[in-house]
């Protein structure tokens, strides 16, 4: 994956941390389709990016997670799960 | 007319289900200690309503009534370990002939962090608690994931 030069392993924590935040929040949605359907959704988002190496690239890609992951939050918390 | 016929069959259904209460009611006296059970038996077969005695057939002190609670089986190492190795198996990353109680996941299998991180929820899901990210990202053959259940469980051997 990414080399472990201090920046880029600091990288790397924060997107696996992503990761399974937003994995945690896919468990809590009641229909096990849309389950499914985002963890493969995740699953592949984050695999096809993988090999990134541009950073500005990688920031981008780690702050729209992090947006995705807000809105997943909030869809969940007025769901009432 | 539908009314009365409704208000029948709710009174009838209220009968049957008073009888029935009647007898759940001397089944669980039936639980207290047999002396007691014994006579109230007999109390019972002298007494006079004898139509409810059909649908609740006591026999004697061969009678066991108990509560069973359901629960998880104990937890012990053999056990955690087939667990683990169970879902790993359901995994669709891993071939199940190649996998072994001490094979690395990077290493030996050729999954990478990402699918670390999934194994690692797997598991979160199939022992009913979570492991935090700073534990998780350390465990990186089944036997670790043994160990750390196990420790967290107190399971010892």
């Amino acid at each position: 994956m990414w080399c472990c030069c201090c920046g880029q392993f600091l990288q790397r924590q924060k997107v696996l941390g992503l990761y399974r935040d937003l994995l945690r929040n896919i468990r809590k949605i009641p229909q096990e389709s849309d389950r499914r359907y985002l963890r493969d959704w995740a699953r592949e988002e984050f695999k096809r990016n993988k090999s990134e190496t541009d950073q500005d690239v990688v920031r981008m890609m780690v702050t729209q997670a992090q947006n995705h992951l807000e809105d997943l939050r909030k869809s969940l918390a007025l769901a009432g799960c | 007319m539908a009314s009365r016929a409704l208000a029948h069959c709710m009174r009838s259904v209220a009968r049957a289900s008073a009888r029935l209460n009647h007898g759940n009611m001397l089944t669980r006296s039936a639980c207290a200690p047999l002396a007691s059970n014994q006579r109230a038996l007999s109390a019972v077969s002298r007494g006079q309503r004898t139509r409810w005695t059909d649908l609740v057939r006591i026999s004697g002190p061969s009678v066991h009534l108990c509560r069973r609670y359901g629960d998880l089986p104990p937890l012990t190492l053999e056990n955690i370990q087939d667990r683990v190795m169970y879902v790993l198996k359901l995994y669709d990353k891993i071939s199940p002939d190649k996998l072994q109680t001490s094979s690395h996941f990077m290493k030996d299998l050729g999954l990478d962090s990402l699918d670390q991180v999934e194994i690692i929820m797997a598991m979160e899901d199939e022992f009913g608690f979570e492991i935090p990210d700073a534990e998780a990202e350390k465990l990186m053959t089944p036997e670790e994931i043994v160990k750390y259940i196990a420790d967290k469980k107190d399971v010892y051997e």
